[in-house]
């Protein structure tokens, strides 16, 4: 697929990206400074090393210039290198350690950050934001950054190296000096040039695999039809095109490392060449003593791996300074539903009952322009239970979310026991809330901290007591480690509503003031309803509960019932009333039960 | 890039295992041996080519600088050059020859895991969990593909060189060749240890690793219960932990590896020293010259590189060789339920009959089916209802032969479901599962799941018969419309009629259905239920049944429970019978009034 751009269009892209690339500059300079003591200490390690190392071959042309051809301390010579050995040896390892760690280090906190922030931003950012753009925020773009973090301090002690080794190479000889140096920066050139081209030849082998990866995963998860169809060659016949495709793509990177990695590992020899020819005759012409062209061959082999980082060394900034920018495009990102500047405190009891709520005048849409709710008047007293009631998409479930201030209301007012619930601190809010999602979301954990994940540090009394008010305990006991069992994707498998009874005892063990029961029966085995409702009605007594009805079995458990119908409320009162005075709620009803006993 | 590969001490191969895998991959290399013996030769040839340069440059400091002979000085230049050239030619012949190799090996190796893993009955996707075999066609596939870009090149490159090297060091000065293996027992042991420690290392930090990604995501998906219950301090907390403990075992390896190349580094040099310091002796003892200490000098790189490369490798090579050995034993799984070699067409119509069938799940400890029979005549419907578990789908399954039974018969017009070919099986009796599974591709595409030969015309004739034109023709680009992502496109109700139509398309004359019990959107359930109406008419049907007016619609009804048929009979007679069939119609009958 190619697409034409028109050159405006090209002229604002390239603007773009050059802007991209100065800012990811820009963030890359400002990461490094906080790093700056550390990295400091690792490049002059590396200076050293590169010191001691350029003299190492000049120890080696004295040893055998004075040494071996004059007959002098040959024994010194040899003494002196194995000490240069023991020194070059130490830094390097030093340089190795310090460019890791720190590498790591800036990768570790920089992870933690992103992690800080992603967890704390809005729900609505997560409601746009895909997972898996955000996972890769935190380990490939984060890999990019490590790999040249890493490279720091070598490239420093690359660079010293170069200089050193062509400025000794000038004083001893500077006509040689060019002969042997012209093919070593198509060294460097090459490295770079190589490093770009190969860069998106391995994007283009992993998108193919990526394919592959599909086509499979379909094959798999499909069999049932595969099978039923016996489809098996169409499926085949799409891997074959696939596994083609990678083979193509891969031949096309194999192609670019076959044009220049030979030439860059050959480059280096033609300067050698040149040393042995040239170097040759200017020593037959005694310019030049044999110490210095054997020193020449072993310099111009120093040289080799500096080029090539160095080439190496700024596609990979240049990647670094991408996942930087894309990674901070989240750290800029502002939560939208922050803590109030002045916060004011909930009422604390005494006497009377808490768990007031008030719907003041709500008008509210995940798009401002389509309301869901609009005018919406709702007056819960401490502790009575409503059930609301309503279609698909009118906006039963958007109430709860209100509660819990994961949305903050176009118009209008929320209050929790009178205090507008934009003037709490978030975490006092919400540890006065318990909520049942719709869809049950268990942690990779044990049921005790699954339960006690509103209350970490929760005493196994709590936790009992609220697995037996939601009627889990007798199961938990069951379970092969009691309320040890590791749940969750890939621990012990329990049942829809097994779960359901986990997270309804994670909702009550802190005893909130305010419980939210989007329909806990929803995704439970029909059979096994009336155990959930069981548990509902129990944790229900005497706080105040909002159901969010899904089920008609589940508005009997409620004092009144809220029916919601076009964003605002129809009507209000008991079922029995509604359902002989209200056409539109007899509708509703009847396309709930509908889908029960579709379900059932 | 040493810390790539790495292999858990149950995955490292024995060495009979290892000797029948290489000699496996030599069979499956054979199509493009010829390419690989191509890419053997150029890798030797650049391996003479990295050892002449040193001997050339001692040639033409003993021969040519030091015996004062510019014609041999230059003759070494001009051989050098010559060298240089060669090694650039077949250098880059060397990479296209073992990647083309490698890339193709690994294309068979795709194609033919792929073709056994589709062979392959349903008990062997019950067996094995999605996740493994999906991995084992993609990651443990592509874990080779380094191997193959670079490090089988370096392996054998560096084989090579230390074996030429060590000869050419020998032919030169054996004396000289002592002292340069003086550091080697240093760097061996050395190696050896690194390669031990690091693999270890480098284990815990893939375990790490995959401990924090799942931290990661679990905390991105499970974002609005954090939320929610104000868990995000705590949250935040064990995430860094998890961090922590990941930096550290980077740390650690970071630590192995620092003490390794620190040696490395001090051998290089002090081999150097040695052959400076011994060397020197040798030559003022007359016993060498002067260029052979040189070459000596700059062959040393030649004989610890290659040892510090192996070393490095060792784990790549390990771990290809262990996701190899896992792949050979998916090529050798049989499959359970294949084509007779004898298999004959299945008859146009006949009776559906189920003989003395016994069956069970393999890890199963009770029959999922004990000696059960029953029989379908030619356009009967026949609904199967009972508890969970109880069987009723395991027979709809051997019914359309996705498993064979351990013991009894099922046959289609009087043929053993397994003396047929698998082709007209699946032309006369279809699956439809529970829920419409979509590929990716357009519906078109999924339609023609079904049958890859029809042609258009066929397909919109398959659409119009289970009445769904009109509605397909509401989507964007209509048949053609992409479903995107496992048809997250489409509603639930439009994939079942996707499902639907697949049947239609193969115009079977048995429909084994599994009836859905997921939610559908009211605005095409109706649709649905009527393109099942119109599918099932004139056709054979088996269903398996969740809803009472389906059961009320069938023939024959058939309470499977136990693992056998407990009753059996039309709805009139159950109900009559007042047993296992008359309770549950009643339990449907009370689900229906309102709460």
């Amino acid at each position: 697929m190619s697409t034409i751009e028109t050159d405006s269009e090209v002229a604002t892209r390239l603007e773009f990206e050059q802007e991209q690339r100065s800012e990811g500059w820009k963030l890359l300079r400002a990461m490094l400074k906080v790093q700056r003591r550390n990295l400091l200490i690792g490049g002059l390690i590396g200076i050293l090393w590169a010191s001691f190392k350029v003299m190492v071959p000049q120890m080696t042309k004295y040893a055998i210039n004075d040494g071996i051809e004059k007959d002098g301390p040959l024994l010194r010579w040899a003494v002196i290198i194995g000490l240069l050995g023991v020194l070059t040896g130490v830094l390097s390892g030093m340089r190795r350690y310090v460019a890791f760690r720190e590498s790591r280090w800036a990768e570790t906190l920089f992870r933690e950050r992103l992690f800080r922030h992603v967890i704390g931003l809005h729900v609505g950012y997560h409601d746009t934001a895909q997972t898996g753009q955000l996972m890769s925020r935190a380990s490939s773009d984060l890999m990019q950054i490590q790999g040249f973090i890493v490279m720091i301090p070598i490239t420093l002690s690359n660079v010293l190296q170069i200089f050193a080794v062509t400025a000794i190479l000038f004083i001893t000889d500077p006509v040689l000096a060019v002969v042997a140096l012209i093919p070593l920066p198509f060294v460097n050139l090459s490295a770079r040039r190589f490093s770009h081209r190969i860069h998106p030849a391995s994007i283009a082998v992993q998108a193919e695999q990526a394919q592959l990866a599909n086509v499979v995963e379909e094959s798999v998860s499909g069999i049932r039809v595969i099978k039923g169809f016996g489809a098996e060659q169409v499926q085949f016949e799409k891997l074959e095109r696939e596994a083609d495709d990678i083979l193509r793509e891969s031949m096309k990177a194999a192609r670019i490392r076959s044009s220049f990695l030979p030439a860059i590992d050959v480059l280096p020899a033609l300067g050698l060449v040149a040393v042995l020819g040239v170097g040759g005759h200017r020593v037959l012409n005694g310019q030049l003593s044999i110490g210095d062209l054997v020193a020449f061959n072993v310099y111009l082999t120093l040289l080799i791996w500096p080029l090539r980082n160095i080439g190496m060394i700024v596609a990979l900034g240049q990647r670094a300074a991408a996942a930087l920018v894309r990674i901070n495009e989240v750290l800029e990102t502002e939560s939208e539903i922050t803590d109030p500047a002045k916060p004011q405190s909930l009422p604390t009891g005494g006497s009377q009952t808490l768990g007031a709520v008030k719907f003041d005048h709500v008008q509210f849409g995940y798009n401002p322009s389509f309301p869901v709710l609009s005018n919406f008047n709702l007056s819960i007293a401490a502790g009575e239970s409503i059930a609301i009631v309503g279609a698909t998409g009118s906006g039963k479930s958007t109430i709860a979310r209100l509660l819990l201030r994961f949305y903050d209301t176009n118009v209008g007012h929320v209050f929790l026991d009178g205090v507008d619930v934009r003037k709490l601190r978030l975490r006092e809010l919400r540890q006065q809330i318990g909520v049942v999602f719709e869809e049950t979301v268990l942690f990779n954990d044990s049921v005790a901290n699954n339960i006690g994940f509103a209350r970490p540090g929760a005493s196994q009394q709590d936790l009992e007591r609220a697995a037996k008010l939601a009627g889990a305990h007798d199961f938990i006991l069951q379970l092969p480690n009691g309320y040890q069992t590791i749940i969750g994707e890939r621990g012990f498998s329990l049942s829809g509503g097994q779960r359901q009874r986990i997270a309804i005892a994670r909702a009550i063990i802190a005893d909130p003031r305010v419980l939210v029961l989007d329909d806990a029966t929803s995704a439970v085995d029909p059979s096994k309803e009336s155990e959930i409702r069981d548990a509902m009605r129990t944790v229900m007594s005497g706080r105040t509960t909002i159901v969010i009805a899904h089920r008609p079995g589940t508005i009997a458990l409620a004092d009144r019932v809220v029916f919601l119908d076009g964003g605002t409320i129809a009507a209000i009162g008991k079922h029995e009333e509604l359902v002989s005075s209200n056409e539109r709620y007899r509708e509703v009803l009847a396309s709930m039960e509908h889908n029960a006993e579709e379900e059932s | 890039m040493w810390s790539s590969g790495g292999v858990s001490d149950e995955d490292r191969l024995s060495r009979a295992q290892a000797k029948t895998i290489v000699g496996r991959v030599f069979k499956m290399a054979a199509p493009f041996r010829k390419t690989m013996w191509m890419a053997f030769a150029c890798v030797c040839v650049t391996t003479v080519c990295a050892l002449a340069g040193p001997v050339l440059v001692k040639h033409g400091i003993d021969a040519g600088i030091r015996a004062n002979d510019v014609g041999e000085l230059n003759l070494s230049v001009a051989i050098y050059l010559l060298v240089a050239f060669l090694a650039y030619v077949f250098g880059r012949m060397q990479f296209l020859y073992l990647n083309r190799t490698g890339e193709s090996f690994l294309r068979v190796l795709r194609l033919a895991v792929f073709r056994q893993m589709q062979r392959q009955s349903m008990a062997f996707y019950d067996r094995n969990k999605a996740g493994v075999l999906v991995a084992r066609m993609t990651a443990d596939i592509e874990s080779m593909a380094e191997l193959v870009q670079w490090g089988l090149l370096q392996f054998i490159a560096a084989g090579m060189l230390l074996v030429f090297a060590f000869f050419v060091l020998l032919t030169l000065s054996w004396q000289l060749t002592i002292v340069a293996l003086l550091v080697m027992p240093l760097l061996i042991a050395a190696s050896i240890k690194f390669q031990h420690d690091s693999n270890k290392a480098y284990l815990m930090v893939r375990e790490r690793v995959g401990a924090n990604l799942s931290a990661l995501q679990e905390g991105i998906t499970t974002v609005r219960v954090i939320q929610a219950y104000a868990q995000e301090k705590e949250t935040i907390e064990k995430f860094t932990k998890s961090n922590r403990e990941l930096f550290q075992s980077h740390e650690r390896s970071v630590r192995i590896s620092t003490w390794y190349f620190a040696l490395i580094e001090f051998g290089g040099v002090f081999a150097s020293a040695l052959m400076i310091g011994i060397g020197g002796w040798l030559v003022h003892r007359g016993d060498v010259t002067l260029g052979t200490v040189v070459a000596f000098t700059l062959l040393l790189s030649s004989l610890f590189d290659p040892v510090q490369q192996l070393s490095q490798l060792y784990n790549t090579v390990q771990s290809a060789g262990a996701a190899l050995n896992k792949l050979f034993q998916i090529l050798d799984a049989k499959p359970e339920v294949d084509e007779h070699p004898a298999a004959v067409m299945l008859p146009e119509a006949g009776e559906l009959r189920v003989d003395g069938v016994t069956f069970n799940y393999a890890a199963a400890v009770n029959p999922a089916l004990n000696n059960v029979s029953i029989t379908v005549v030619v356009g009967e419907k026949l609904a199967l209802v009972g508890p969970t578990g109880a069987g009723k789908s395991t027979l709809a399954k051997l019914m359309a032969r996705l498993y064979d039974p351990q013991s009894g018969v099922v046959s289609y017009g009087g043929v053993n479901l397994t003396m047929a070919t698998m082709d007209s099986l699946r032309k006369r009796i279809v699956v439809v599962p529970q829920e419409g599974f979509l590929f990716n591709g357009t519906i078109r595409d999924n339609l023609r799941i079904a049958r890859s030969d029809a042609t258009d015309e066929q397909i919109d004739a398959a659409v119009a018969a289970i009445g769904a034109t009109e509605h397909f023709a509401t989507l964007p680009d209509g048949l053609d419309t992409e479903v995107r992502e496992r048809g997250s496109r489409l509603s639930a109700g439009e994939r079942q009629l996707v499902a639907l139509a697949r049947a239609a398309l193969v115009d079977p004359r048995v429909l084994v259905l599994d009836e859905a019990t997921s939610n559908l959107d009211p605005g095409t359930e109706a649709e649905v239920e009527q393109a099942l109406e119109r599918l099932m008419s004139g056709r054979t049907v088996i269903v398996v049944a969740h809803r009472l007016s389906t059961v009320q619609r069938a023939d024959h009804i058939a309470v499977i429970d136990a693992a056998g048929i407990a009753e059996y009979g039309t709805h009139e007679q159950l109900v009559a019978l007042n047993g296992r069939y008359g309770a549950l119609a009643a339990a449907w009958q009370k689900s229906q009034i309102v709460n």
